[in-house]
C-alpha cells in the first residue's frame, strides 16, 4: 500500500498542489489508511529535525549575501569590468552578459537572482545596442543555469545535507562545469555573432583602463575567494563562509561602495528570511518524505525496474539525463533534487558511479530544466524583466540549449570534469 | 457573500498585524544569525576558544526565523506548486480546483498542529544542551533552556499558516460567489526558491 505514495504525491503535484504540502500529505494519507498513526507523529517529528541543521544554515545566508550584493550595486561593478574586458567583441554585449553571470555565480547560488540582477541591466542595455528583445532576454536566462553550478550553489547545499554528502566537495566540484557552460555560451555567441552580424559593444578598452576597472571590481571579486579559500583551507564550514560572505556583502557594500544604506538592510533581511523559509520548509517536508520513502519498498521496486531497463551503467545515466530534464521542464530544482535525489542516488552509487559525480549530475540537469520550455523557471524571470513573451524567449534560447545539453552530457560520461578537483584538493579519496 | 466579506475582514486585519510582527522579528532573527556565527568564528581563530553554544543559538534563531515568516511567503504566494493545470482550465472550473487545493492544504496544516501540540509538550521533558537563560545576570543560578522553545518554532509557524490558509479559502469562496472585486490584492513575492 505504502507503495503508492510515489504515484499519489505525483498526481498531487500535477493538479497543482504546493510541493511542502504534497510531501506531506501523500505519505501522511496512506499511513493513516495504513491505521500508522504512531508514523504519523514520525512524519511530524522528521519535518522538524530536517530543518533543524546547522549545515542548513548556509542557504539563509547566500541568500542575504546575493540580495546584499545586488542591492549593493555590487553586481553593476561586475558587469562594467566584463564590458571592458569583452565589451569590443562582435556580439560584445551578450558575452559580457554570459561574463557576468559566470562571476555573478562566484556570488551567489541562485539562477533565478542573477536572471533578476543582470537581467534588469543588460537586456535594455543590449535592446539600445540593436539586439531583438528576445535575444536579450534569451541569452540572459541561458547564463543564468551558471549561478547554482559555479559554487556557492543553493541547490548543492540542499542535495548535499539531503543526501549526507560533503558541501564542499560538491562545490568544488561543479567549479569546471559552469566554467564549461560559460565558454560553450561564448563559442555559440561567437558562432551566431559572426552569421548575423551582432554589434560590437564599445571600442577596445586600454590595459591601464581595464585596470581601471578591475580594481573597482576587487573587492567584490574578492567574495568568491573568500568561500572557497575559506572553504578548501579548512578555515571555515560552509555555514560560517556563507555567514562571512554576508558579513563582508554589508561591509563592502556600507562602506567601501557606499552604494547601500542602513535604510535598505530592513527590507533586504526580509526577501531573504522569506525565501529561505520557503526553502528550509521545503527541506523539512522532504526530509520526512524520505524517511516514508524507506519505510516503503518503493527504491527497491524502482531499482528493480531501472536495472531491468539495462544493466549498462552509461545507458542507465543517459535516461537519467532524459528523465532529469523531462522534471527539469516542469519542476524547479530544488523540490526536484529534494523528491529525486534519495530514490535515485543511492540506485547509481550502487552500480559504482560516484556519489559526488551523481549529484553534479543531477545539479546540472535540473539547473539547465530552469531555463527549459515550458515550465523553465527563470523563463518567467526573464520574461517578466523584459517584457517580452514566454514563447518568444523559448525559441530564441534553442540554440543556447543546445549547448548546455551537450555540456550535460560531457559531465555524465567524463567523471573527471567534476571529480579533479575534488580528488586534487583531497575532498573526494 | 457578504457574511464571508465579514468574517475576512477580521481575520485579514488580524493576520495583517500578526504578520508583520512576525516579519520583524525574523528580520532580527536572521541579522543576529549573522553575527551569532562571526562571534564563533572569531573566538575560535582570533581567541583560540571555541565557543559551545553559537552553533545551538544560530539553529534557534534560524527555526524561529522560519516558523514566523512562512506564513508571510504563503500569503504572498511564495511556495512553489505547479499552477499549469489551473492556468489551462477554464476559470470557473480553475477556481473550484483552487478552492480543492486550499483545503486539502488546510488538511494537512490542521493534522500537523495536532501533531505538533504533543511535539511541543514532549520537549519540556529535554533541556538544550548548551543554551542558557543567563540568570546570573540577576543573581540567580542560570537555568537550561527547554527543548520546547525551539519545538514551538514549527508548531506556531503552521498556526500562522492555518490562519493564512483559512483566509486564502475565504477569499477563493468570496471569488467563487462573484464578488472578487471587493477583495484588497495581497502583496506578492517576486522571487521563490534557491534557484
Amino acid at each position: 500500500m505504502l507503495v503508492w505514495f510515489l504515484p499519489l504525491f505525483l498526481v498531487f503535484l500535477m493538479i497543482g498542489l504546493p510541493v511542502f504540502f504534497g510531501l506531506l500529505f501523500a505519505p501522511g494519507l496512506l499511513l493513516w489508511l495504513n491505521g500508522q498513526e504512531r508514523d504519523m507523529a514520525l512524519l511530524y517529528r522528521n519535518v522538524y529535525n530536517g530543518m533543524d541543521s546547522f549545515p542548513l544554515m548556509a542557504i539563509p545566508f547566500f541568500m542575504l549575501a546575493g540580495e546584499l550584493m545586488n542591492r549593493g550595486g555590487i553586481t553593476m561593478r561586475l558587469v562594467e569590468f566584463s564590458q571592458a574586458m569583452m565589451g569590443h567583441f562582435r556580439g560584445g554585449l551578450a558575452h559580457v552578459n554570459v561574463l557576468s553571470s559566470m562571476l555573478f555565480a562566484g556570488l551567489s547560488g541562485s539562477a533565478v537572482a542573477d536572471t533578476s540582477a543582470l537581467g534588469s541591466m543588460l537586456i535594455p542595455a543590449m535592446e539600445k545596442q540593436g539586439y531583438t528583445r528576445r535575444f536579450s532576454a534569451a541569452i540572459t536566462a541561458a547564463s543564468s543555469v551558471i549561478g547554482p553550478i559555479i559554487p556557492p550553489s543553493g541547490i548543492m547545499i540542499i542535495y548535499a545535507y539531503v543526501m549526507g554528502e560533503s558541501v564542499a566537495a560538491l562545490f568544488l566540484a561543479g567549479i569546471v562545469p559552469g566554467i564549461m557552460v560559460g565558454v560553450g555560451l561564448m563559442v555559440m555567441v561567437k558562432i551566431l555573432a559572426d552569421k548575423y552580424d551582432f554589434p560590437v559593444a564599445t571600442r577596445k578598452y586600454t590595459w591601464p583602463e581595464r585596470g581601471q576597472a578591475s580594481l573597482k571590481a576587487f573587492f567584490p571579486l574578492m567574495t568568491p575567494v573568500i568561500i572557497l579559500g575559506g572553504i578548501l583551507g579548512g578555515i571555515f564550514t560552509p555555514t560560517e563562509a556563507a555567514a562571512v560572505a554576508a558579513a563582508y556583502a554589508i561591509v563592502v557594500g556600507m562602506f567601501i561602495l557606499g552604494s547601500l544604506r542602513l535604510s535598505d538592510l530592513p527590507d533586504v533581511l526580509s526577501r531573504a528570511a522569506m525565501t529561505s523559509a520557503v526553502v528550509l520548509l521545503l527541506v523539512g517536508a522532504a526530509m520526512a518524505f524520505k524517511t516514508v520513502v524507506s519505510l516503503s519498498h518503493a527504491p527497491e521496486a524502482l531499482a528493480a525496474f531501472i536495472l531491468s531497463l539495462s544493466e549498462n551503467p552509461l545507458i542507465l545515466l543517459f535516461l537519467i539525463n532524459l528523465l532529469l530534464f523531462i522534471v527539469g521542464m516542469f519542476l524547479d530544482a530544488g523540490p526536484a533534487i529534494i523528491i529525486l535525489g534519495p530514490i535515485l542516488g543511492p540506485i547509481f552509487t550502487s552500480l559504482g558511479v560516484d556519489p559526488v559525480h551523481f549529484a553534479i549530475i543531477m545539479s546540472v540537469n535540473l539547473t539547465v530544466g530552469l531555463a527549459t520550455p515550458p515550465m523553465g523557471l527563470v523563463l518567467f524571470v526573464a520574461s517578466s524583466v523584459s517584457g517580452e513573451k514566454v514563447e518568444a524567449i523559448s525559441r530564441a534560447i534553442l540554440p543556447f540549449l543546445a549547448v548546455e545539453v551537450i555540456v550535460i552530457f560531457l559531465i555524465t560520461y567524463i567523471p573527471a570534469i567534476s571529480m579533479t578537483i575534488p580528488r586534487l584538493t583531497g575532498f573526494v579519496n | 457573500m457578504a457574511p464571508l466579506l465579514g468574517v475576512l475582514k477580521p481575520l485579514q486585519f488580524v493576520n495583517d498585524h500578526v504578520l508583520r510582527v512576525g516579519r520583524a522579528i525574523a528580520v532580527v532573527a536572521i541579522g543576529l544569525m549573522v553575527v551569532v556565527i562571526l562571534i564563533q568564528v572569531i573566538f575560535r581563530y582570533v581567541l583560540n576558544n571555541a565557543l559551545p553554544w553559537p552553533d545551538e543559538a544560530a539553529r534557534f534563531l534560524m527555526l524561529w526565523m522560519t516558523g514566523l515568516i512562512a506564513a508571510s511567503a504563503y500569503r504572498r504566494g511564495g511556495f512553489v506548486a505547479i499552477d499549469m493545470l489551473e492556468m489551462a482550465l477554464p476559470r470557473k472550473v480553475g477556481a473550484v480546483l483552487s478552492l480543492v487545493l486550499l483545503v486539502m492544504s488546510l488538511i494537512v496544516l490542521i493534522v500537523g498542529v495536532r501533531l505538533g501540540w504533543n511535539h511541543v509538550n514532549s520537549g519540556w521533558l529535554f533541556t538544550s544542551s548548551s543554551l542558557r537563560l543567563p540568570l546570573w545576570l540577576i543573581g540567580l543560578a542560570s537555568v537550561k533552556i527547554k527543548l520546547a522553545y525551539m519545538y514551538m518554532s514549527l508548531f506556531v509557524g503552521l498556526i500562522l499558516l492555518t490562519m493564512v490558509n483559512i483566509e486564502l479559502i475565504l477569499r477563493s469562496l468570496i471569488t467563487l460567489g462573484g464578488r472578487g472585486d471587493d477583495l484588497d490584492p495581497l502583496a506578492e513575492l517576486d522571487i521563490p526558491g534557491a534557484e
